[in-house]
């Protein structure tokens, strides 16, 4: 069929203009048409036209129980289109967690904290905590919702919550350090982040938070250090350039400042 | 204005600590707990009462239908009294001949009220207006009017009779194609004593290829709404050249203005930024760095934006801007940078560190407090004259479509205020002030400016496909103040990029003379100065445009001031 062809070829519009005819004119109960109808299907999420995925999607969902491709797309045209317990019950597919369970919750507001859906991610995180008091990450992604709407005192308190249930959550230190700067108190800044590293060294977040840290503190060859450490792990971030070249600006290296900053702006023009 | 990108979620902040902030002993004692000022919307009593219109309703096919339009303060029969200029916009169904919805000039009474003169004053023009500025740029003593459009711009010169002429054509300022003209300044950047023209582009939009909603590619929150920017092709910034005989020269691309590509220029406004006499200009881009162009004294610009840390957000990331506003707020003798973005993030707070670098003190000043509003005109305001100035922003969300969504902030949203506390920090005063701050309306456009000259400063609001607003400030503390009307002989007659520090009570205050402000508007021209309690202004100091400096001394408060170049004492010039 062409428009599956389309759709391999990453071409949902054509896809979808191929397949709708042909999923009218095929016998029902043909394993032609149940393919159209799952490539008709993911073609219509894939070119954003999400409600009118979910009835193909659902309509072929019953033959493929165990697509997780499938339950997935379903899961995100829901959320999308704001039917929560519905994209619930498909991520629940997706993740093999039972559904209504504390994990269903839980896996659901990941997803919609994902697609910057916090209100509905905010209650399915709240549900699955009272479903289970000590499910691990809930604290930790309710907390992320708290900083990003700005209430780093609740943000603090839910990474700490996090902390009590698994210290070892290098993430959650690594938000508690965000939180410490946000409010200028950069040597508690500065504790937590190392505390992250020592748990994971592999991630650029907290290298380039204690750069940002030493730099206000103006230890500004520790802060070089940090920052230089955060693009070896991550060569083109963004933020990474930009505050080396404020720092290299701020130890009078002009021209190695310039040079970062025409990195740091040719990665952000590359968005 | 974009949903791309432009949360905290992934922000890697932090700010200096706060550094001692300069004051006298009359400022620096803490504010009282108590508000003596409020705010009343008199815009109905006022006889503000034509609609704006702009785009639908309750959805958006096109990003066109959601920027709104700005206001402009002018007085275009010098009496001594604003007037007010409200851009309107229109729909994509377009209306009827002769039904169109028409900008509007309201000639201010003197008694609180003013008279829509519109028609008589040949400023009846329909389309899809966006920004307005004013400047006299021919130096005749009566300010004329440039007024921005998806479309073609329109430049009208006050012919001094109550009435305008569009001379766009003569004046060599017809486009050659459909451009998203924005927010706009006069400024006279080669001090040649004639006001040139800065004109920020949004977006390079053709209504026939630009992606629609029921594409199905572009979502907020899962809602379809207009698509862009990204995605769609950046306007253009431009700098038009007074050639002095009424025309203008585009001169975008040897002065350095044009980037190599777009960067959806929205809120415009002059500054001198380093405080070398030379004005500079501010532009708050959506989706991109802002731009904060430093003259090079030689007829260029070089856009320092991002190397003086005034461009993108604290941990690098570009924010989406709407509107600018400037001044020194920590009384440090700089020029501060306040900008409007999207919900989701933070305004952003810029201190002019005076070494030629921004500090973002966001979050150091309390206000990163606030991520709900999305952000548009903004200004600077000494609410109660005790020498701080506060800060008022004008909100509303872009998309129509977000009444869907019941936690977010609603596409009405009120007003922020926040009050400087003196010590670098702002609380967030706007539910105490309660309505019509905390009135929800789709703002947009807002001009500062004293409308009753009663010594504080008002504000006027645009909103979309609603009345107008008009917020008087009253206050009750007993505060003094002072404003100055600065008259250029040599300089441009509007003295745009005069800077003006007053000295009294033991404390020095700075302020400029600036074109354009806010989001697409033009505040007040006057300079305002509340003065707490000193009883007298022991000296005032300016800076001309041209680079003559000059004082006055001993000037009484609570009143009104015309300070004319070449009038004040010990002309010179250092520069």
């Amino acid at each position: 069929m062409l428009g599956v062809a389309y759709y391999h070829a990453n071409d949902p519009a054509h896809a979808i203009e191929h397949l709708t005819p042909t999923v009218q004119r095929l016998a029902h109960s043909s394993l032609e048409r149940r393919e159209a109808v799952q490539v008709l299907g993911l073609s219509h999420y894939l070119a954003g036209h999400l409600a009118e995925s979910i009835p193909y999607l659902e309509e072929v969902r019953p033959l493929v129980p165990d697509d997780i491709k499938l339950a997935y797309a379903l899961g995100m045209a829901y959320a999308q289109t704001r039917q929560p317990d519905k994209a619930r019950d498909s991520f629940a597919l997706t993740f093999h967690v039972a559904p209504g369970s504390a994990a269903a919750h839980l896996i659901a507001g990941q997803m919609m904290n994902r697609l910057e859906l916090e209100d509905l991610a905010e209650t399915e995180l709240k549900t699955a905590l009272q479903k289970d008091p000590r499910l691990p990450e809930a604290h930790y992604l309710l907390g992320q919702i708290a900083i990003f709407r700005s209430r780093l005192d609740e943000g603090l308190a839910l990474m700490r919550d996090e902390l009590a249930i698994n210290p070892a959550h290098a993430m959650a230190l690594y938000r508690i350090g965000d939180i410490y700067s946000r409010q200028l108190k950069w040597d508690a800044a500065i504790a937590a982040l190392q505390q992250s590293l020592w748990i994971n060294p592999y991630f650029s977040g907290p290298y380039i938070l204690l750069g940002k840290a030493y730099s206000k503190t103006n230890q500004l060859e520790a802060a070089e250090d940090m920052l230089r450490r955060a693009i070896q792990y991550d060569p083109n971030n963004k933020s990474a350039h930009y505050l080396l070249a404020q720092v290299l600006q701020q130890a009078g290296r002009t021209e190695d400042a310039k040079r970062e900053f025409a990195i740091a702006e040719r990665l952000l023009g590359e968005k | 204005m974009s949903f791309c990108g432009t949360g905290l979620r992934d922000v890697v902040v932090g700010v200096l600590a706060l550094g001692s902030i300069g004051g006298g002993t009359a400022f620096t004692q803490p504010p009282p707990a108590k508000l003596t000022f409020s705010l009343t919307n008199v815009a109905r009593a006022a006889g503000l009462d034509s609609r704006i219109v702009y785009g639908g309703a309750t959805s958006n096919k096109y990003l066109l239908e959601t920027t709104g339009t700005g206001v402009a303060a002018i007085d275009y029969d010098r009496d001594g009294w604003l007037d007010l200029f409200f851009v309107n916009g229109s729909t994509l169904e377009g209306f009827p001949p002769g039904q169109a919805p028409t900008n509007h000039l309201y000639r201010n009474r003197h008694d609180g009220t003013f008279e829509d003169v519109t028609a008589k004053a040949g400023l009846a023009a329909s389309g899809w207006g966006q920004g307005a500025c004013v400047g006299d740029y021919d130096n005749d003593g009566y300010d004329d009017l440039f007024v921005s459009y998806w479309g073609q711009n329109r430049l009208y010169h006050n012919r001094a009779d109550g009435t305008f002429e569009d001379v766009t054509r003569s004046a060599g300022l017809t486009n050659a194609r459909t451009r998203w003209g924005t927010g706009c300044a006069f400024v006279d950047y080669d001090r040649d004593g004639r006001l040139d023209l800065f004109v920020a582009n949004y977006i390079d939009l053709d209504l026939a290829t630009a992606p629609t909603p029921e594409s199905g590619l572009c979502r907020y929150k899962g809602i379809q709404v207009a698509c862009g920017p990204p995605g769609l092709t950046g306007g253009k910034n431009a700098l038009y050249h007074n050639r002095g005989n009424g025309a203008f020269d585009d001169v975008s691309d040897s002065a350095g203005i044009t980037r190599a590509k777009g960067t959806y220029g929205l809120g415009v406004s002059t500054l001198d930024f380093d405080n070398d006499g030379w004005a500079d200009l501010y532009v708050a881009n959506d989706s991109n760095p802002s731009a904060l162009y430093r003259n090079n004294h030689d007829g260029t610009f070089t856009d320092i934006g991002i190397t003086s840390g005034c461009a993108y957000s604290q941990d690098g990331k570009p924010q989406a801007g709407m509107g600018v506003a400037i001044g020194d707020y920590d009384r440090n003798g700089t020029m501060d940078i306040f900008k409007t973005n999207f919900a989701g993030d933070t305004s952003t707070l810029y201190s002019n560190s005076g070494d030629g670098f921004c500090e973002d003190r966001t979050f150091a000043s309390g206000i990163g407090i606030n991520t709900r509003w999305l952000g548009w005109g903004t200004g600077w305001i000494d609410l109660d004259n005790d020498g701080w100035l506060d800060l008022f922003l004008t909100n509303g969300h872009v998309y129509p479509e977000v009444v869907q969504l019941k936690t977010e902030a609603g596409y009405k949203q009120r007003k922020v205020v926040y009050r400087n506390l003196g010590n670098g920090r702002f609380s967030d005063i706007s539910e105490r002030l309660g309505e019509p701050v905390t009135t929800p309306k789709a703002g947009r456009g807002a001009a500062f400016a004293d409308f009753d000259n009663d010594g504080h400063v008002d504000v006027a609001i645009s909103n979309v496909n609603d009345l107008p607003d008009l917020f008087r400030v009253t206050d009750a503390s007993g505060h003094h103040w002072t404003t100055l009307t600065l008259v250029g002989t040599t300089s441009n007659r509007n003295a745009i990029g005069a800077r003006v520090r007053c000295a009294s009570g033991g404390v020095v205050q700075s302020q400029e003379v600036r074109g354009g402000g806010s989001y697409l508007s033009q505040n007040d021209f006057r300079v305002h100065f509340g003065l707490g309690d000193a009883a007298r202004v022991e000296r005032v100091d300016v800076r001309w445009p041209n680079g003559l400096e000059e004082s006055w001394e001993s000037l009484p408060v609570d009143t009104f001031h015309v300070l004319k170049e070449g009038s004040g004492r010990g002309q010179g010039s250092n520069r």
